[in-house]
């Protein structure tokens, strides 16, 4: 799950605190980086700021770093990587279970995946590690970097 | 019937600077006026007119010059009484005094000259040549579409360096547009799928459509079976076999999946 998504769930979870009163309740965070944070598909944020945000919302610091280098735009590239390669991809979901098989289609909110034991549709959000990861871009592939 | 504009002037006792600020225009536009020198300009008539309090029509269009006095008069307005006649001074050295006041009247040298011919309409101008900067971008763009430069300006018929600006800048605009709809190895968009959710949107449908029953996997650990009744961005609505109905947030959903039975009848 991307730290987007996981700031994203923990906000739901207490209540559906808005973004306007985390930044609030935060006035040291850049006013709209939390927003950027959330939405973004590339990776937004720094160890400060999270560090803040793990203290608004009462969780461990580390559960959300890691998080940063986990950014649903790498997911984009591992399952565009994996069906264009006809390769099978493995989803660790939240969970705990893991997802293996080839990719049947996939969208910015779930993917289909044929696994040994029937088509399971798996949402992006639930998706916390994946295996393997696609090559890094090489510097301009992505010109639409901010796009999504 | 009209009258000349200094005699005008000179009737309401003016001096030219006065008329020159009170119609806000120069001073020695009004001298030229004077002198004959220059015809009023009839954008001019209506201001001069105001400004002596007179009508458009009293003014002659073309001054002739006054009677043996001097054409241009810069400041000293009519005076009433002539002042009692006052040792003159040069007034440059090395200049031996004022000039004659009727010594070379400039009325003279613009009658010579006539009245200014009509103005002429302005033919268009030649187009001008095209920018530097123009043509270093539409060599950059021939270079990126892999086009043959010389059979391009043949095909124009002229070199680039000599296109006009208006046709270069064309010829931007078709070579910009074609090198958009080229497909580049080089550019291509992130890995993005054709649309947000049209691939969920498209299995939710068949699901609901085929009635079949799907199993969720929620995030705090339930499962709920179900058909789906409705779906939107963000939930799905299920009926579960009782009848009832519930709406899950997507966000609450890990996976969902056929239920078995249905699965393995989809398989055979």
């Amino acid at each position: 799950m991307s730290l987007g998504d996981k700031l994203r769930l923990l906000r739901a979870e207490r209540s559906g605190v808005t973004p306007a009163e985390i930044e609030a309740a935060l006035p040291e965070l850049p006013k709209g980086l939390y927003r950027y944070m959330e939405q973004r598909y590339r990776a937004v944020g720094d160890d400060n700021t999270i560090r803040m945000l793990a203290g608004f919302f009462g969780v461990p610091f580390e559960e959300l770093r890691w998080r940063l280098e986990w950014p649903r735009k790498s997911l984009n590239r591992a399952l565009f990587h994996a069906q264009s390669q006809r390769q099978p991809i493995t989803l660790e979901l939240s969970t705990g279970e893991k997802v293996t098989g080839a990719i049947k289609w996939w969208d910015l909110g779930a993917a289909e995946i044929e696994t040994e034991a029937g088509s399971v549709v798996v949402q992006r959000h639930a998706v916390e590690r994946w295996d393997p990861r696609a090559p890094e871009p090489e510097a301009g592939e992505e010109l639409d970097e901010d796009d999504e | 019937m009209a009258e000349n504009l200094w005699a005008l002037r000179e009737a309401k006792r003016l001096s030219v600077a006065t008329l020159a600020s009170r119609a806000g225009l120069p001073i020695g536009l009004i001298m030229e006026y004077e002198s004959g020198a220059r015809s009023i300009d009839p954008r001019h008539l209506s201001r001069l007119a105001k400004a002596l309090y007179v009508e458009e029509s009293e003014i002659r269009m073309r001054c002739e010059p006054r009677p043996g006095g001097a054409a241009l008069e810069r400041q000293a307005p009519p005076r009433p009484e002539p002042r009692p006649a006052m040792p003159q001074q040069p007034p440059y050295p090395g200049q031996a005094g004022p000039a004659p006041a009727s010594a070379a009247p400039p009325a003279a040298a613009s009658r010579q000259r006539g009245m200014r011919p009509p103005r002429q309409m302005s033919e268009p101008r030649p187009p001008a040549p095209a920018r530097p900067s123009q043509i270093a971008h539409l060599t950059d763009l021939i270079g990126r579409l892999g086009k043959d430069r010389a059979a391009l300006e043949a095909e124009l018929g002229k070199p680039l360096e000599e296109l006009d600006r208006l046709a270069a800048s064309s010829l931007l605009g078709k070579l910009q547009l074609e090198l958009r709809n080229a497909p580049s190895p080089e550019r291509h968009r992130a890995y993005l799928p054709e649309a947000v959710d049209q691939y969920e949107h498209n299995y939710l449908n068949s699901v609901k459509e085929s009635a079949a029953t799907l199993q969720f996997t929620l995030f705090n650990g339930e499962r709920l079976e179900g058909q789906v009744a409705g779906y939107g961005p963000y939930n799905i609505t299920v009926r579960q076999a009782d009848g009832g109905e519930v709406t899950l947030n997507k966000l609450a959903i890990v996976s969902y999946r056929r239920a078995r039975a249905e699965a393995e009848g989809a398989d055979q």
